[in-house]
């Protein structure tokens, strides 16, 4: 009996102390953090948590006074608030986005004092304000990226997550494990037309390899028609052909019997046009010899009497023309031997009478002229007389008076054959009728005529000097007056 | 490193930390480095409560 109290009195003290224990005994799981605070709370784990006013357990059990200690829960949990505003994005397009944020109290002490500090009693109401809080952020990332970087790129997007939400983050101390963005309504068409040239490239391209492979079937079908009717056509030909073959064969058994007998209606004809041929070669060989031949030997004889008769009369004319025409000439030679004989006597006669008359009237000039000289060089001669006498009487008792003569005329001699010459000169056309002998015969007359004048001049000469006595004046007188004398001389 | 650092941008790397592996803001060491996603660094100062100031790693 005792025994037995004994017994139920451990139990019951085993289950006291379980009991007291269990009071005073509080256990932190993973997911939570204890906050201790009152008697003996100063001291904490972390160094960073030296002047905190509470202690923080975490993952194991501490003894809690009753009465002189508080401790509470603070859930580690993993929390998600939705968000939904309404932003303007980088490019300026408003959209409407629809995200989600994953957040939990950080796992080091610091976090899990800020945390404690600031939601220990509003654990249930953490989610509204902390959605109230990314809506902010949430806005001000949505400014800093453009639609393509929130479809695609996610890099950016935690990037700006950080950059945006960092410090308040670690004022709260909670950690961001994930913000999402699940959906971007987008009023301004954007995300569409962002797909619309990749969906329109992609239609092209169906299209085309649509087409193309269209163009292919049909060309393969139009290929196989072609052949299919290449080889209708070719078909047809043969069955043609061969019909055509029948058909001749047939037309020719038909067109046998008449062939035939045409063939023999073709020679008969051949051989009586030959006939009709022959008798006609016979009728042209007839006429040849019964008409043309005699016709033929008439023309000629006909022909070679015409000819005859032209040779005849041509030969006729000939010879008379050839009559006529010496018998001319013959007259015409003896016209003009006559004429000729005529003329060369009358020239004769002219030139006989010519030269007559001529010698006769310069016969009498000269006379004339001689008598008229004569007599003026006879008054002269006796002007001169005294004193050429005396001079030339001294001269000649001065010297031999032939030698005086002689050398006067060998000084005067080209003198006076050149004024025999110039009463040539002085004949105006004259016409010599003797032609060379006749200015011989001339010359050889004036010459003479000189002769004879310089014989004169001799006699004078001498008889003047036999005469008179030349007087005393100078000798050069004496020339002059004989070249006076003989000048007219011829 | 799980997010990129660079001068106006905050990075992210992951830390095996407490067991278990943990998400930190990175800020460079040096003011104007660019760390790419994926490189190791080396955490040479931490702030609490989440901040910590890296560099790259370089094994020699």
């Amino acid at each position: 009996m005792e025994l037995l109290i004994t017994a139920g009195a451990v139990v019951v003290g085993i289950i006291v102390l379980a009991l007291v224990l269990k009071m005073l005994w509080r256990v932190a799981e993973p997911n939570e953090a204890l906050i201790i605070s009152g008697f003996r709370a100063r001291s904490s784990p972390g160094e960073a948590a030296d002047s905190l006013g509470f202690k923080i357990v975490t993952g194991k059990g501490t003894m809690v006074i009753p009465g002189f200690q508080a401790a509470r829960r603070l859930s580690l949990d993993t929390r998600g608030a939705n968000l939904q505003v309404s932003c303007v994005t980088k490019q300026g397009i408003p959209v409407a986005v629809r995200g989600v944020v994953i957040y939990k109290v950080g796992d080091d002490f610091v976090s899990i004092a800020n945390a404690a500090r600031r939601f220990l009693d509003q654990q249930n109401t953490m989610n509204d304000t902390i959605h109230e809080l990314f809506a902010g952020h949430l806005r001000s990332i949505c400014g800093g990226l453009t639609i393509e970087d929130m479809i695609h790129n996610r890099e950016a997007l935690t990037g700006e997550v950080r950059r945006s939400s960092a410090d308040e983050m670690s004022k709260l101390g909670l950690v961001i494990d994930s913000l999402q963005i699940q959906e971007i309504d987008d009023n301004s068409g954007y995300i569409v037309n962002l797909g619309k040239p990749h969906a329109a490239a992609i239609a092209a391209a169906a299209r085309i390899a649509e087409a193309q492979r269209d163009q292919e079937a049909t060309e393969a079908e139009q290929i196989a028609e072609a052949k299919k009717a290449a080889a209708v056509r070719a078909s047809r030909i043969q069955q043609a052909g061969y019909q055509a073959e029948m058909d001749e064969a047939s037309a020719k058994a038909t067109q046998a019997g008449p062939l035939s007998q045409a063939t023999a209606r073709q020679e008969v004809v051949v051989q009586e046009t030959r006939a009709a041929q022959l008798e006609a070669d016979l009728a042209e060989q007839r006429l040849q010899s019964q008409v043309r031949k005699p016709a033929d030997a008439k023309a000629y004889e006909l022909r070679t009497l015409a000819d005859a008769e032209r040779d005849a009369q041509i030969a006729r004319a000939q010879a008379r023309a050839r009559e006529t025409e010496l018998s001319a000439g013959a007259d015409a030679t003896r016209v003009k031997t006559a004429a000729q004989a005529d003329a060369e006597a009358t020239k004769a006669r002219g030139e006989a009478h010519a030269t007559a008359t001529r010698l006769t009237g310069e016969a009498e000039a000269d006379a004339a002229r001689a008598r008229g000289l004569a007599e003026a060089e006879a008054a002269k001669a006796k002007g001169l007389a005294d004193a050429q006498a005396m001079q030339a009487r001294a001269d000649a008792l001065a010297h031999n008076q032939e030698a005086v003569i002689a050398q006067q005329l060998a000084e005067n001699w080209p003198e006076i054959v050149r004024a025999g010459a110039g009463a040539l000169g002085n004949v105006d056309h004259m016409v010599v009728l003797n032609g060379a002998d006749g200015v011989a015969d001339l010359l050889t007359k004036a010459l003479a005529m000189g002769g004879t004048g310089l014989g004169l001049a001799r006699q004078l000469l001498a008889s003047m000097g036999d005469k008179q006595e030349p007087a005393t004046t100078t000798n050069g007188s004496a020339p002059v007056a004989v070249r006076k004398v003989d000048e007219p001389a011829p | 490193m799980t997010g990129r650092v660079g001068p106006g941008l905050v990075g992210e790397i992951m830390v095996s930390v407490r067991g278990g592996s943990e998400a930190f803001y990175a800020h460079p060491q040096q003011p104007d480095e660019v760390i790419e996603p994926g490189t190791q660094v080396l955490i040479v100062d931490f702030q609490a409560p989440r901040t910590a100031y890296v560099e790259r790693w370089s094994s020699s």
